[in-house]
């Protein structure tokens, strides 16, 4: 019971990156129905992004605990923007030519950007694996800090996950339903044409849409550093079809789909890792998003037209 | 534009309308190979200086493996400003370009993405190892092929494998796209790369295998090969000559060869009825549906027929190298087919064949000779960062480039189809409305699809089809 429950812990704490770069996917497809493929690379050039700025600030996880929590709010400030930058980059030069093409190109022209960005981190860091030593402890919070007898674990690193998760998915909704912004991007989500006549600036709307997606992702990519220690040139790819495999599972163009999808997706991954084989997991993942697309291409929650943004 | 009832157009349809059935599929073969002078001599005709260069460029790549190997290989070094593809180049261009054809017919035929080409590939492979090997080691059966009777494992003569590992891939095409194929354009994209991530793992996992279900018992065993993937598979051998990967040129004859069958295969498709139902899906799929044609179905036949092709290339790949591995079959190269018939001309067979022999060559070949010459330049002048650079894997960050080119500055390829070319520049019509440019553009647009649509009308009164029978099924892979 013990190991099912902690199994679960892992899970939903991964889940919780899956969902940050999920939200990226599902923002994109709710308004422009374009899958981005190079989104999972946004996130893998994220992770190397913050794994040079710890290394280059010479963070370590004996330093006071102020200086640990100042270094990480700064990096993943600094790794945002980048990435925010990037993926607006990547509209303007690689889908905003094609927004009137039949809808398989800008597919396709994704699907090339992601190769370009794989091998820009291949370039950046080399084939291999890129590791960092722990940040955040590792340390049992439940049993040194609260004292309870118990086998289970919650760590510091898994608080942080959630401390930096779970703020940024309030801020997004937040952004999505109480804004003037956000309600922009629903509209525009809704039809793009009646929008432009209403006045919205449609191509603005998209570029912030993709700015809060790449935002996403580098906070995920942070994320990831710090929680698994590692990053290498062809993360993006499987991480990036999990997260996707979220988006679809809760519904894509649905926020509050992507971010379920994502816990559940974490939780497959860690109960196929624990009890089946490790090296089955990505033939199941891939058998869940089949299954999903061919029986309820909804999604769990559905696509809730007048939410989706 | 002539009129539909121009004799000269529906004789053209008359001969172009396919026959039904296996037979008649032979009967197309034989006779688009018996019509060739009769075309040669008409298109001599019309263009006399692009015909005799065609030709004689078709003559050129005929003899170049011979010309390649024997002749210029000791000069290349001095005559050539690019290096020479050798004989294992020129099989995988081959193997390459068979697959653009079939990824051609599932892309650039029926509009359907397929992101997960490269499962089939792997079919065919295992197909080959499967029937061709000694991995069976409990049995022993040998059909025609020059392996000694009573040595282990199944060996059948790879003449019966490649059609075979065809049908094989068609029937895996049925089965995933028979639950898929009603699923939009890029969900249908995303089921097939799944299917394309599957196999492989498939194929590398099925070791070591404890199952028990009735009759069937399993103790620790070996399926696949595992990681190791199987070998030795048995080459490819005809009276005596081994087709294999020390078969000098006689292997890259094979593989023109079964290019050469497959260009008539997918050309033969695109003039049929089929090919006519999968253009209107591709323009149109609620219009296709609403003028009779059973979507679903012709959707699975492009996506089955398309699937064997890999089959065939996949077969011919492990008899040619004689050995199989699971991680031979990455996205990558799915991405790689793709990317060749988009460089090629999406829906033009000839493209896709230029578009795999190119971008092979520029993988295979230029690529590490490129490589070389950089290590020269950058131990010559001592920098470590030149001399130590490697273009050859770095080759994705250029096919990307060309990728998202291509898609901005003209999706519609090298060697465009000009039906395709049409599509791609048309606007659609809810953005068209109130702009007098893009409404003129939508115009020529539609009268390039006008005059393919005429065209297509003359050869259905040449095959005096009636309008509401089922589609032919070209080979039987129908549901």
């Amino acid at each position: 019971m013990e190991q099912l429950i902690q199994t679960a812990i892992i899970g939903l704490s991964n889940g919780l990156i899956y969902a940050l770069v999920a939200l990226g996917y599902t923002l994109v497809y709710g308004i422009i129905e374009l899958i981005n493929f190079a989104h999972g690379s946004v996130f893998m050039l994220g992770s190397m992004l913050a794994l040079t700025l710890f290394l280059a600030l010479g963070i370590h996880g004996s330093m006071p605990v102020g200086v640990i929590l100042l270094a990480i709010l700064l990096v993943l400030l600094v790794t945002m923007t980048v990435t925010a930058t990037l993926n607006v980059a990547i509209e303007r030069v690689a889908y905003r030519p094609l927004r009137h093409a039949p809808k398989l190109a800008p597919l396709i022209s994704a699907i090339g950007m992601d190769f370009v960005l794989q091998n820009v981190g291949l370039l950046w860091k080399g084939p291999a694996n890129q590791s960092i030593e722990n940040i955040v402890p590792p340390t049992n919070v439940l049993t040194t800090v609260l004292g309870l007898q118990t086998g289970l674990e919650i760590s510091y690193k898994q608080l942080m996950v959630a401390a930096v998760t779970i703020p940024l998915l309030v801020a997004l909704t937040w952004f999505v339903t109480r804004t003037r912004q956000g309600k922009a991007m629903r509209a525009t989500a809704q039809d793009p044409d009646t929008s432009g006549l209403m006045g919205i600036n449609v191509n603005r709307t998209i570029a912030i849409t993709f700015l809060i997606g790449g935002a996403l992702a580098g906070a995920a990519g942070t994320v990831q550093i710090l929680f698994n220690n590692t990053t290498v040139w062809n993360l993006g790819f499987r991480f990036g079809l999990n997260a996707f495999t979220s988006a679809v599972l809760g519904g894509i163009g649905n926020l509050p789909g992507a971010v379920l999808g994502g816990l559940i997706l974490g939780m497959i991954n860690a109960y196929s890792d624990r009890y089946l084989a490790a090296q089955w997991t990505n033939a199941i993942v891939f058998a869940v998003l089949i299954g999903i697309l061919v029986f309820r291409p909804t999604g769990l929650l559905g696509q809730q037209l007048a939410e989706r943004a | 534009m002539s009129g539909i009832d121009d004799p000269r157009i529906i004789e053209a349809a008359r001969r172009e309308a396919p026959r039904s059935g296996v037979l008649g599929w032979l009967a197309n073969i034989l006779d688009a190979i018996t019509g060739i002078p009769g075309k040669w001599r008409e298109s001599f005709r019309r263009g006399p200086v692009r015909t005799v260069a065609l030709t004689v460029l078709l003559g050129l790549g005929v003899a170049y493996p011979i010309l390649a190997l024997y002749v210029l290989a000791p000069f290349s070094r001095n005559v050539f400003p690019l290096p020479l593809a050798g004989d294992t180049d020129l099989v995988f261009m081959l193997i390459f370009a068979t697959m653009a054809i079939g990824l051609n017919v599932v892309i650039g035929f029926a509009g359907l993405l397929d992101l997960g080409y490269v499962a089939f590939y792997a079919l065919g492979a295992y197909t080959a190892a499967f029937l061709a090997s000694p991995h069976w080691s409990g049995l022993s059966f040998v059909l025609l092929s020059d392996v000694p009777p009573g040595f282990p494992g199944i060996h059948i003569a790879f003449w019966f494998i490649l059609p075979l590992a065809a049908i094989v891939a068609a029937f895996w095409g049925a089965l995933l796209g028979a639950p898929t194929l009603r699923l939009r354009g890029d969900y249908l994209a995303i089921v097939t790369l799944g299917f394309g991530e599957i196999v492989p793992v498939i194929f590398k996992n099925l070791v070591g295998v404890n199952f028990e279900l009735g009759p069937i018992k399993l103790v620790d065993a070996n399926l696949t090969g595992g990681p190791l993937g199987i070998n030795p598979i048995d080459p490819p051998n005809l009276f005596g000559i081994k087709f294999g990967a020390v078969g000098g040129v006689a292997p890259v004859y094979l593989a023109m060869v079964i290019v050469f069958v497959s260009l008539l295969i997918a050309r033969n498709l695109e003039h049929s009825r089929m090919g006519r139902a999968w253009a209107a899906i591709r323009e149109d799929e609620t219009a296709a549906e609403m003028m009779g044609v059973n979507t679903v179905r012709t959707k699975l036949l492009a996506f089955a027929l398309g699937a064997s092709f890999a089959g065939l290339a996949g077969s011919l790949q492990a008899s040619y190298q004689g050995a199989t591995t699971s991680d031979f079959f990455q996205f990558s190269t799915s991405i790689l087919v793709v990317i060749m018939i988009i460089l090629g001309g999406i829906g033009n067979i000839y493209g896709a064949l230029v578009g795999a022999l190119a971008l092979v060559y520029v993988d295979k070949v230029l690529l590490a000779w490129i490589g070389q010459r950089m290590q020269g330049f950058g131990r010559s002048i001592d920098n470590d960062a030149i001399a130590h650079l490697n273009p050859a894997s770095f080759n994705f960050l250029i096919f990307g480039i060309v990728l998202v080119a291509m898609m901005r500055f003209r999706p519609e390829g090298l060697i465009p189809n000009r039906q395709r070319t049409a599509e791609l520049h048309e606007a659609p019509p809810d953005q068209a409305i109130g702009s007098a440019a893009v409404l003129g553009e939508a115009a020529i647009a539609s009268e390039a699809q006008a005059e393919a649509i005429a065209e297509e009308v003359a050869s259905e009164q040449g095959s005096a089809s009636q309008p509401d029978a089922p589609p032919r099924d070209p080979d039987g892979a129908g549901p």
